[in-house]
């Protein structure tokens, strides 16, 4: 900071603060209420907690766990899945030309910019005629389809670098393509897919759209779904809502704290000219 | 076995996914914006554009959520994009805390859209809501506004509530793109004696066309997808004020059950998508 006069760094710290109540604001709305019991909700939101109780939590909690569960289970599963078929197909895609792949590369990739409401109403059939409607296998049949065109453009990314004579060696020693992808890709890949799992996690945690339209009973609903039916029409129930809320967003902010490059670069992967 | 054939088995998962729930949906979704719609008798018969006709020429909801759509991507890509651009030079500064800075303008980026609506909505709320009872405290009671229970605010509060999601997004991207201006580029200009508002102005912010390009197609696509954030805020009202074709066609499809009116928004939609997608994936590939 010696580059700057002393109004300059005025200036900018005074921006960074404005910028960071924007940012956090809404934020700190969310535990405070989260934190207050019922008798401090109707007096003043903007002041901080008098009397913090976790009573909200555990009502929340004791409403949404069967969900959390589900999403657990759901994004585990599609995440899993759809890297694994991104890799296998991204792979394809970076070390074998043939003809057409180029073509085929680019159908699946633009599958990623579909909006998905072009595809709801044939999904919603589609999945109840497979006897999927309101399963949690539906959720995790769409999720893993639906994320085949990121997984394969990261892993396409991720794998284009690695070098050719390495795969060549493989091949004049007889390995087939299987051979390669689990001997020379996986291995090499692996940081690919701490990359592009936390890309799929947190986007298939976050997930709404799909977990509303494919499920009508609290049995089978993803977390987001459930918090928004926490939603009362009192102001009583707002501190249980925001605890909700709180609680379903804690594996996506623990990833962003504690794994913030790697979601970086899966973010800059996805779109980001390499 | 041959080698195009293992080639064929290791892509037959991804490309059989693709074909059934990316492009026979979208064909179904084409082929179902044609026919009538009985009911409970489902389709009926063949009625070329009638649908597309009534939605573009008799559908006041449908026509509102196309412009809100617009707007919506309008207001908050011009205003995420240059934040992004001041976020990320704010980092570049060399500040101290600069980690810090980073994940609070990153942060936003982690939740998902429903708990921002669940906390926008207490933000917003008239009488219980954070802002306006910050404007009170600050004895600036006569600036407190109804938000988004307003027809004529819904639209500014959403533009807010996006501005706040994605501009994390925008600053992360930039922020790349201004660590990734080679070196020796800035030493010379500091050879020449550049300020620091010259080394930005003249030199860094002209070189960060790709990164604009990338923020811009990306944010339209999700302005144009994004279902959560409005349906659980304003839910598209006051009545119609904040309606965008995203909720529309999921109010159309599934509150409704008009399945012919639902599939001809959702291939709307399609073209949408299709006319962002396909310039911004042949210039990528195109140039990688």
């Amino acid at each position: 900071m010696r580059r700057f006069s002393r109004f300059g760094r005025v200036i900018i710290y005074i921006l960074l603060l404005a910028l960071s109540v924007f940012y956090l604001l809404p934020i700190y709305s969310l535990l405070n209420t989260s934190l207050k019991p019922e008798s401090e909700l109707a007096k003043a939101p903007i002041k901080p907690v008098n009397n913090p109780t976790l009573s909200a939590y555990k009502k929340a909690f004791a409403r949404i766990k069967g969900n959390l569960w589900n999403s657990v289970v759901m994004t585990a599963s599609a995440t899993a899945l759809s890297s694994l078929l991104g890799c296998m197909a991204g792979y394809i895609f970076a070390k074998y030309k043939f003809t057409g792949s180029s073509i085929i590369f680019f159908v699946i990739i633009v599958g990623f910019y579909i909006a998905p409401q072009s595809i709801l109403i044939p999904l919603v059939k589609f999945i109840g005629s497979l006897g999927l409607y309101n399963s949690i296998f539906g959720l995790i049949l769409t999720h893993t389809a639906y994320g085949i065109p990121i997984t394969t453009l990261l892993f396409y990314n991720y794998i284009k670098p690695i070098p050719e004579s390495l795969i060549e060696i493989a091949q004049i020693d007889g390995a087939s393509v299987l051979q390669i992808f689990t001997r020379i890709i996986i291995p090499l890949s692996l940081p690919g897919f701490a990359v592009v799992g936390i890309f799929q996690f947190t986007n298939i945690w976050n997930e709404f759209l799909f977990g509303l339209t494919l499920t009508s009973g609290a049995g089978s609903q993803p977390v987001t779904v459930a918090v928004a039916n926490l939603k009362g029409t009192t102001v009583a129930a707002w501190n249980v809502h925001m605890a909700g809320a709180t609680i379903s967003i804690i594996p996506v902010l623990l990833i962003y704290i504690f794994f913030l490059r790697l979601v970086i670069k899966g973010l800059l992967l996805g779109s980001v000219k390499e | 076995m041959k080698k195009s054939i293992q080639i064929g088995l290791f892509l037959l998962p991804a490309i059989l996914l693709i074909l059934i729930f990316v492009y026979s949906f979208a064909g179904w979704s084409a082929w179902a914006s044609f026919m009538s719609w009985e009911g409970l008798g489902g389709f009926g018969h063949f009625v070329g554009l009638k649908n597309y006709i009534d939605l573009f020429t008799q559908d006041f909801a449908f026509q509102k959520g196309l412009v809100n759509t617009l707007i919506l991507s309008g207001a908050f890509i011009g205003i995420t994009i240059p934040l992004g651009l001041i976020n990320a030079i704010l980092l570049d500064l060399g500040i101290k805390g600069k980690k810090f800075f980073r994940l609070i303008f990153l942060i936003p980026l982690s939740f998902s859209f429903v708990v921002s609506a669940t906390m926008w909505v207490w933000m917003f709320a008239p009488k219980t809501g954070t802002i306006n009872n910050l404007l009170r405290l600050l004895n600036l009671g006569f600036l407190t506004q109804p938000w988004l229970t307003s027809s004529s605010q819904s639209m500014l509060g959403l533009i807010i509530i996006y501005i706040w999601q994605f501009s994390g997004f925008a600053t992360l991207v930039y922020y790349a793109g201004i660590s990734s201006v080679k070196q020796d580029i800035l030493e010379a200009a500091k050879v020449d004696g550049a300020s620091l508002l010259q080394k930005y102005l003249r030199i860094i912010i002209p070189l960060q066309k790709t990164p604009t390009f990338t923020i811009l197609f990306l944010l339209l696509m999700y302005s144009l997808r994004v279902f959560d954030l409005v349906w659980l805020t304003t839910g598209g009202g006051p009545g119609y004020s904040s309606e965008i074709l995203a909720t529309y066609m999921w109010r159309v499809s599934f509150n409704r059950n008009l399945f012919a009116d639902g599939a001809a928004i959702g291939f709307v939609m399609f073209v949408l998508s299709a006319l962002i997608a396909i310039p911004f994936v042949v210039k990528m590939r195109g140039s990688a």
